[in-house]
């Protein structure tokens, strides 16, 4: 039994080197430009290998379509096509929102032109600066026109991987909105700033006499960001397409080391093609303590146990394994209001559930099982059960309190002396009517 | 101010008096009932007294034992007055049998309904 169980994992995971999937299909469509569409060889590669299936288009081709009969025809969609205007009818910004809602992946490159695509980046949260304005930074010294910037990678990120060597960047940087839904995953050096590539320092002048009014710069603007849906689908938006291009691949970024783009593509498209930080709830359940079975209602004050179930999607061996990581996880037991919140920590020793114990509040009503995990970068997982709390039967409560006794007592010794007291009445009669025969007799 | 040795035997003798008129003028089956009316009245100041100080909680315990010994004292009341020989005119048509069935009945409803409540 052991070996067999050992021998379909082998070959699961032989399988999985072979097709490393994505947790929602494999079709890629690449919306590039006939002159460009050499620039990226190295990118596609990088996902032909992950197992990805590319088609390309062009972006005012109209075949093949993106949705066919209504229905989305591929799961993921890179625009590299950052400079064009003019889109084919199916490409669209209100197209690729509803794309979006139909849960397919976008993976989106801006430019400092003004395209459709600008205007589609502003409805998630991402503030331009004025067209024409690209990133600029004259630190560190290097060769290199000002506009093409090494960014070094976030010392601790979850979606790109640790000790990743610095980022060539040539493109426009975005302000984040307060969505929550955002997603920052490479932010521009502190000492960048947008500005018309021309311009140079003058620039820097011209905002310091205003005080720096106006000025795109500094460390909070990003150059890549996520955008995780509701529905989980995910969007990346790149600031500048070259990121991905095979010159940034191969570029050096200090004499010998290789810059970290490679790698960056490599760990974007993993997030947001949903292979990494993919989370599912499998299943919840809830019942009674001392018991197994789920109820449809419980009564007010009764121990309830709520457990849950979660997997991590694993793109090396495309399988949903137990996962037991989630450190900060929260049941609520909501009517209207959480009436109750409370941890809900992994299980020991039982990968992948999570399960609470509490005691039902003392208020009867529709309850909702509630668990909402909103982590930026991770799936969202959310789940609602409802169950209805109700109050005791008329025999669930207990019958006979100490308390009362007193009242008890009263209660059963005035009907006791009730019957002594009609007793000795009647009897007390039965000898006076005596009496009073005796009295007339006499 | 009267003088207060004048004034103080003079309360504790008109008790005295009032005990010893009731003592000597009521019929002996009329104490009996002042007996048990005198029974139920502490037994309903014990329990009003154990709610007010301790716990009303099972609230209905305390309605129905308390109720108990209030509806038995009333009917018990009744009883007295109907069978007092000096009521006599008053109650014509009642005779001292038809008002302790009254009695009985009255007090066994109540009862009935006292237990109900009880628990």
């Amino acid at each position: 039994m052991l070996s067999l169980y050992t021998f379909l994992l082998f070959f699961l995971s032989l399988s999985g080197l072979l097709h490393a999937k994505s947790s929602d299909g494999d079709s890629v469509l690449i919306l590039v430009e006939e002159s460009h569409k050499k620039d990226f060889s190295l990118f596609y590669e990088d996902l032909k290998e992950h197992g990805y299936n590319l088609t390309f288009r062009a972006p005012k081709d109209e075949k093949p379509s993106v949705v066919d009969f209504d229905v989305p025809a591929f799961s993921h969609i890179v625009i590299l096509a950052s400079e064009s205007k003019n889109f084919a009818k199916d490409i669209t910004p209100q197209s690729l929102v509803e794309l979006l809602s139909g849960g397919t992946n976008l993976l989106v490159g801006l430019s400092a032109k003004q395209t459709p695509l600008t205007s589609l980046a502003s409805e998630f949260s991402l503030i331009l600066p004025p067209p024409a304005t690209p990133l600029i930074s004259f630190f560190p010294e290097r060769k290199d026109p000002p506009s093409v910037i090494p960014i070094n990678a976030p010392a601790s990120s979850l979606i790109i991987s640790p000790n990743t060597s610095p980022i060539w960047f040539s493109g426009v940087p975005f302000a984040l909105g307060n969505n929550p839904l955002l997603v920052p995953i490479l932010n521009a050096p502190a000492e960048s700033f947008a500005a018309d590539s021309e311009g140079g320092p003058d620039v820097l002048v011209d905002a310091t006499e205003r005080g720096g009014e106006g000025l795109w710069a500094g460390s909070q603007l990003s150059v890549v960001s996520g955008f995780q849906t509701t529905n989980g689908a995910r969007v990346t938006w790149l600031g500048g397409v070259d990121m991905l291009s095979d010159k940034f691949f191969k570029k050096d970024v200090s004499k010998g080391v290789k810059s970290g783009n490679a790698r960056f593509a490599r760990d974007i498209a993993a997030w947001t093609f949903q292979e990494s930080l993919v989370l599912r709830l499998d299943s919840t359940t809830h019942h009674l303590v001392n018991s197994t079975i789920p109820q449809e209602q419980y009564t007010t004050n009764d121990n309830l146990v709520f457990t849950a179930h979660i997997s991590r999607f694993h793109p090396r061996t495309a399988t949903w394994e137990p996962y037991s990581g989630i450190k900060d996880m929260q049941l609520e037991f909501t009517m209207l209001d959480p009436h109750i919140r409370t941890a809900l920590p992994a299980v020991a020793g039982s990968p992948g559930t999570y399960s609470t114990t509490f005691r039902a509040p003392d208020r009867h009503g529709v309850f909702k099982f509630v668990v909402d995990y909103k982590r930026q970068g991770w799936t969202h997982l959310q789940s609602s059960t409802t169950v209805a709390l109700v109050p005791p039967r008329h025999d669930g409560y207990p019958r006979f309190l100490s308390a009362a006794w007193p009242y008890y007592a009263g209660a059963i010794s005035t009907s006791v002396a009730f019957f002594i007291f009609s007793a000795a009445w009647l009897a007390g009669e039965s000898r006076e009517g005596k009496k009073a025969k005796g009295g007339k007799a006499q | 101010m009267p003088p207060k040795p004048a004034t103080a035997p003079a309360p504790s003798s008109a008790v005295q008096s009032l005990w010893k008129a009731y003592n000597d003028q009521t019929p002996d089956r009329l104490k009996f009932i002042d007996a048990f009316l005198v029974f139920l009245m502490l037994s309903g100041i014990v329990q009003f007294a154990y709610c007010v100080l301790v716990t009303t909680f099972p609230y209905n315990a305390f309605l129905s034992g308390f109720g108990s010994t209030v509806g038995q004292f009333v009917l018990t009341a009744s009883l007295r007055s109907q069978v007092n020989p000096q009521n006599k005119n008053e109650f014509k048509d009642v005779s001292p049998e038809r008002a302790f069935a009254d009695f009985a009945i009255g007090s066994i409803v109540l009862h009935f309904f006292v237990f109900n409540f009880l628990g």
